[in-house]
């Protein structure tokens, strides 16, 4: 086994952290970091890091725009953390106890270019020592570097503005975007606790997650590509989640929106699939702007595929145009660039599709713009 | 012109294969000495220089901690923040020792499955391997989530079947295969790796690509936990992103004291300087082999000159200038040289691969631990090894070239012109002799004695050149007495023997050269040796004073992790018959990156000048000044003399420490520094220990004490213990060993001699058919014809022998006073083995007759009537 690939399988771990959840044994996360039905999440403490938590992310997606130009693009960031089981009760900054990694995505839709580039680092899980660590999380507060890279939040009078700079020169490309939420926090599921699979009849832990959502973030900030920084605004979505397990043992992978919709309303949907495309679970919800969030119960929510696109670097075959039916209505997505695949298995091992994709309602007419997320198609996505 | 002279070349050479062969091998020995000198060494340090490559990757920059104590880690917060640097990976490197597990304890289930029958019955004892399996490794805390694109050699390969998370698993050690072969072990078993809070345990998760000597790779965490060095590294490897510009880079870097920018090759000079003083003396001792065949050459060439002077005046008459005679004769030198050089390049490989596969890397000097090189080719020193080759055959025919241009060629068809005694120039003997003075006196060029190697060339050079003034000398006081012995009887046949040695000594210097320069060089190094052996002698007297010597690694880099506790010393007192112990601390110490680390000695001292091997007076204490005192080759690597003030790293920090005086150290060529335990304890308040030395009472046992020793130590510090008289013993078997190479030098050097000497009278005899043809008409007997020849080349040898004498006295002069203070940094008193310089004399004069005898019979049975019949 050579070393690059011994990396990528360790990448792999992350995303598989749930199937091996029974070989390793932890100790009980503390009350805090527990996903529990009846654990009202708590801001901004709940924007911090859940270190006692298998696995976490903060994703924010969207599109950016020259101002006065209708030529857009769609960007991805991405800050992984996943808790690898290691080091006990080892002292020192440097116990692998916890491994963050990131991945950042610019689209240009003309002439359709994707980049991506991802960083990886090990992290104590304690609270970081000013400028001190190559990677560190606050659980205070969204405070996360990863070598050069930074996602950070502060109050505003509208609740959060999100810092983001993560400059990827060897894939050449800089992001840097300032994030600031037009509306309150949007809590996933019930009350932020989402269910990631049927409940569990023995009184199990059910799959699930606590997970809410920041849709509607006005962006203003800057994009460097190849050398050249242009000033650009957008909108953005961001997801903070983190649960002690990926996806129920049935699922290979999961399809999934986020979409600010044009009359300020925010629609997510996602569905977990099994190896023959039928859904495991699924779920979702609706807020229309100034309304409250309306849950979508598993049965609601389902996604049929219109068009597919084979990936000429991996094979995988991508619906890139769907039909996704929720109780917000029947809608149509598609993407806007097809070959929006982030295809780093020579590096972090993982392989999905994570673009900018239109919302459109029957009629044809665009409703919204935002993000569509599929994984599993190159793979299931665990561990063999 | 060339074509038509080369058969008459290649005929004079299939007339005398023998001599010319003979010539060839000389110089084939030199060029062979000296290009598997290179090609040993350069494969050895190419070897190394890769291990180190690929463990050091190829990062744009090292950030280095400046000493042992190592960096903070935050360095690693700020240069990961810096968007200009595309990889910044943390290294923490340790000296220590590592063993396969072997107790009860560390089997668990996986292991006693595999090995069911290595437990004693009913035993929780503890299994000791018979032989001792402590390994000396490297240990290197990685982060391997930023090695792979630096260092990709150092890259965890996880056994097939792990968790994919191995290769950041603190749990786990990963082992190159040098480590993996030392310890035997597989994936799966265990071992425990030494350091100063004890033994602690580590599955083998895989292994790493990494070469060179045994390696043992760790999660950084792991290494900074086990290693007692929490929030410390080593180096950080440091990438930057492509386009950015370095030095702008590195300017805007303001780094904390601790922290230097290394280049990713100090290592590698570091041990390149290791070996380089040995390397380059083992290289000039081929030299001076090549310089020896150099002679050979001369005489050979002399000498067929000397024959084929009917040819080349014959040659002469048809038109052939003096200059193109002189060209041919060197033409034909530079080919015999040439091919013998090529010869020589071809013995000198099978020499190295042969020596790599027997002695390692160092030729047996301990340089290289652990390295186990393939042979690699450095062309272009092996080219500079066949070009001197070549010259040295070139110049060797200098002269005789120069007689065959000064042939007057209708005298010499005459058989005139020939054997008459031409009073020698004596002004180039001595200009090269006073030279040789003078360049005895240089200093060393960038650390080696290289003027000291040109004035002993210059010695043998004007030593052999003056053989004819010596022989003159020589027999013009030997005559008188020869002239009396002649009235008793057999006179005529020595006085024959004498006038003729006497008046042909310009033939002695042809003859005899070989043998001078060989008995020069073997007196030389036989002194030198001598010298050495008795000087270390000597000082192992000083520094074994006690009994019985135990030390917790054999290596000084592992020294920190190995130590003693404080506890031990006492409890060692305490043993039944010890009447004293006396413990020291042995830290190595980094004074320049790029020269190997110096050894920091803390042990009582109660009386410097007695308990070191002073050189010199002690100056006193000054209160309130640490007192230190250095090495000789400390002192003279770093410019330290007594009374000076020095800094020196001591336990985190740079120290001012007054230099009280210079001792004589053989053991450690890279310095030493002796300093008062106490005062190291109270600097950095480390109390622990290395090495004990103890004095046993009367009568008790130096066995039993060192058994209960072992004992109290227990398993955790296995000991190494010997006693004085086997540490004495091994000491000077190590010299031996490391001297053995000039030994052989020596009989090479004077086989080849006495080849010359017999390639030359077989010649001479030949030539001097006609005197013998002669002599038989006179009423001579072959006999006395073997006689009179013998007898000539026994005056010719005897002087010889003087001038051999001599000159190696003097060259010992200059090994003994330049080249080893100037190479070793270590001086010695120069001692004159008087015995054993008159067994070799005599010895080369004795082999050197009865060459002579052999060389006369074989040539005086051609029929003597014919010979002078060819006259008419």
């Amino acid at each position: 086994m050579n070393p690059r690939r011994t990396w990528l399988a360790l990448q792999a771990a992350l995303w598989a952290a749930s199937t091996t959840a029974g070989r390793t044994t932890f100790a009980a996360p503390p009350a805090d970091d527990e996903v529990r039905p009846d654990r009202a999440l708590a801001f901004p403490r709940d924007h911090g890091a859940h270190p006692a938590c298998r696995i976490e992310w903060w994703y924010a997606t969207g599109w950016l725009a020259e101002p006065g130009s209708a030529q857009r693009h769609g960007f991805q960031l991405t800050f992984f953390r996943s808790r690898t089981g290691l080091g006990g009760d080892l002292p020192g900054q440097q116990v692998p106890r916890q491994l963050l990694f990131a991945h950042a995505a610019l689209t240009e839709l003309k002439p359709g270019g994707h980049r991506h580039a991802q960083r990886l680092a090990r992290w104590n899980g304690n609270e970081p020592l000013p400028g001190h660590l190559t990677a560190a999380a606050s659980i205070q507060d969204t405070a996360l570097r990863l070598g050069a890279w930074r996602l950070a939040r502060r109050p505003n009078p509208k609740g959060s503005v999100y810092a983001a700079r993560l400059a990827a020169p060897e894939a050449g490309f800089t992001l840097d975007l300032q994030m600031a939420s037009s509306q309150p926090v949007l809590l996933q599921g019930h009350g932020g606790y989402s269910l990631k699979g049927p409940p569990v009849p023995a009184g199990g832990p059910a799959h699930a997650s606590h997970y809410y959502s920041q849709p509607q973030l006005a962006v203003i900030g800057r994009i460097d590509t190849d050398g050249r920084s242009r000033e650009v605004n957008g909108r953005a979505w961001l997801d903070h989640e983190w649960s002690n397990a990926l996806m129920p043992a049935a699922a290979v992978g999961w399809d999934w929106i986020g979409i600010n919709l044009t009359d300020g309303g925010a629609l997510t949907a996602f569905v977990l699939r099994r190896a023959d495309g039928q859904p495991v679970w699924a779920g979702g919800s609706h807020r229309a702007a100034g309304a409250e969030v309306r849950s979508f119960a598993a049965g609601e929510v389902s996604f049929a595929a219109l068009r597919h696109w084979v990936s000429p670097q991996t094979g995988g075959r991508y619906p890139v145009r769907w039909r996704i039916t929720t109780p917000a209505g029947v809608h149509e997505l598609e993407a806007l660039l097809d070959a929006q695949e982030l295809d780093s298995r020579r590096s972090t091992g993982a392989v999905y599709w994570e673009g900018l994709s239109e919302l459109r309602d029957l009629d044809g007419r665009r409703v919204g713009l935002g993000y569509l997320e599929m994984t599993g198609y190159v793979g299931a996505l665990r561990l063999g | 012109m060339w074509r038509r002279l080369f058969p008459l070349s290649l005929a004079e050479w299939r007339h005398h294969p023998w001599r010319h062969g003979v010539a060839m091998l000389a110089v084939a020995l030199g060029v062979a000495l000296a290009s598997s000198v290179q090609l040993i060494n350069h494969s050895a340090l190419s070897e190394f220089a890769q291990a180190v490559r690929s463990a050091n990757g190829e990062p744009d920059l090292v950030l280095a901690a400046r000493d042992r104590a190592g960096l903070d880690e935050a360095l690693m917060g700020t240069l990961s923040a810096d968007e200009q640097v595309a990889t910044a990976s943390p290294v923490l490197e340790i000296d220590s020792q590592a063993r396969p597990t072997t107790d009860e304890a560390a089997g668990q289930a996986e292991e006693s499955t595999r090995r069911p029958t290595k437990q004693p019955p009913g035993g929780r004892t503890t299994l000791r391997l018979p032989d001792d399996p402590r390994v000396s490794v490297r240990v290197m805390g990685i982060d391997a989530l930023q090695l792979a694109r630096v260092a990709p050699a150092l890259m965890p390969r996880p056994a097939s079947g792990a968790a994919m998370t191995a290769a950041i698993d603190p749990g786990l050690a990963w082992l190159n295969p040098a480590a993996r072969q030392r310890l035997g072990v597989a994936d799966g078993a265990s071992i425990e790796l030494q350091s100063s809070t004890g033994w602690h345990r580590l599955r083998v998760g895989g292994s790493v690509a990494a070469g060179g000597g045994p390696l043992v790779v760790l999660d950084l965490s792991a290494a900074q936990q086990h290693f007692q060095r929490m929030g410390r590294l080593s180096r950080i490897d440091v990438q930057l992103v492509s386009g950015v510009d370095r030095e702008a880079w590195r300017m805007g870097l303001t780094l904390p004291s601790e922290v230097q920018l290394a280049a990713a090759d100090d290592a590698v000079q570091r041990v390149s300087n290791l070996s380089r003083a040995y390397r380059v003396n083992l290289g000039v001792l081929a030299l001076v082999a090549l310089l020896v065949g150099g002679f050979l050459v001369y005489s050979v060439v002399s000498l067929s000159v000397a024959q084929r002077t009917p040819q080349l005046a014959l040659l002469g008459v048809l038109g052939l200038s003096a200059r193109e005679r002189r060209s041919w004769v060197l033409a034909e030198s530079a080919v015999l040289g040439a091919i013998g050089s090529a010869l020589g390049l071809a013995v000198g490989a099978g020499l190295a691969a042969m020596a790599l596969r027997l002695l390692g890397g160092d030729l047996g000097g301990g340089y290289f631990p652990g390295v186990a090189p393939q042979l690699a080719w450095p062309l272009d020193a092996l080219f500079m090894c066949w070009a001197l080759g070549t010259a040295a055959a070139v110049v060797g025919a200098w002269w005789p070239a120069r007689q065959a241009e000064a042939l007057q060629p209708a005298q010499a068809l005459k058989g005139l012109g020939q054997g008459a005694p031409s009073a020698a120039a004596r002004w180039p003997v001595l200009a090269m002799l006073l030279g040789a003075v003078g360049l005895a006196c240089l200093p060393p060029v960038a650390g080696l004695p290289l003027a000291a190697y040109a004035s002993v060339a210059m010695l043998l050079a004007g030593g052999v050149a003056g053989v004819p003034w010596a022989v003159q000398a020589v027999l013009a006081w030997h005559g008188h007495r020869g002239r009396s012995a002649g009235r008793l009887g057999n006179g005529v046949l020595a006085w024959l023997a004498w006038r003729r040695a006497r008046f042909a000594r310009q033939t002695a210097s042809a003859t005899v050269a070989g043998v001078v320069a060989s008995l020069a060089l073997s007196v030389a190094l036989t002194v030198m040796v001598g010298s050495f052996r008795e000087a270390v002698n000597e000082w192992l007297d000083t520094v074994l004073p006690a009994d019985l010597y135990a030390r917790s690694s054999a290596s000084a880099a592992a020294a920190d992790q190995t130590a003693l506790p404080e506890a031990f010393l006492a409890a060692a007192q305490g043993l039944a018959g010890v009447k004293a112990v006396q413990a020291s601390r042995v830290v190595p110490m980094t004074i320049d990156p790029r020269q190997p680390a110096v050894v920091l000695i803390a042990r009582p001292l109660p009386d410097p000048a007695r308990n070191l091997a002073m050189l010199g007076a002690v100056l006193p204490a000054r209160p309130g000044e640490l007192s230190v005192f250095v090495s000789e080759p400390a002192a003279a690597l770093y410019g330290w003399s007594a009374g000076a003030v020095i800094r020196l790293p001591l336990a985190g920090a740079e120290r001012p420490a007054r230099v009280r005086g210079i001792w004589r150290d053989y053991s450690r060529q890279f310095g030493a520094v002796a300093m008062e335990l106490g005062d190291f304890q109270a600097l950095g308040g480390d109390r622990r220990l290395n090495d004990l030395a103890l004095w046993l009472e009367p009568g008790a046992s130096v066995a039993s004490v060192d058994a209960a020793l072992r004992r109290l130590a227990g398993a955790d510090h296995p000991l190494d213990t010997a006693s004085t008289i086997d540490l004495r013993r091994i000491s000077l078997t190590i010299f031996d060993r490391s001297f053995a190479v000039t030994r052989y030098l020596q009989v090479v050097a004077i086989a080849v001699g006495l080849v010359g000497v017999a390639a030359s009278l077989s010649a001479q005899v030949l030539a001097r058919r006609k005197e013998f043809g002669l002599l038989a008409h006179l009423g001579f007997t072959r006999r006395q014809t073997i006689v009179l020849v013998t007898l000539e080349s026994l005056a010719w040898l005897a002087a010889g022998c003087l001038v051999g004498v001599a000159l190696g006295l003097a060259i010992a002069v200059v090994l003994v006073q330049v080249v080893n203070p100037q190479s070793f940094h270590w001086t010695m008193p120069m001692q004159v083995p008087g015995w054993r310089l008159v067994f070799l004399s005599v010895a080369v004069l004795a082999a050197g007759g009865a060459t002579a005898a052999f060389s006369a019979r074989r040539a005086a049975t051609r029929h003597a009537v014919q010979a002078v019949k060819e006259d008419w």
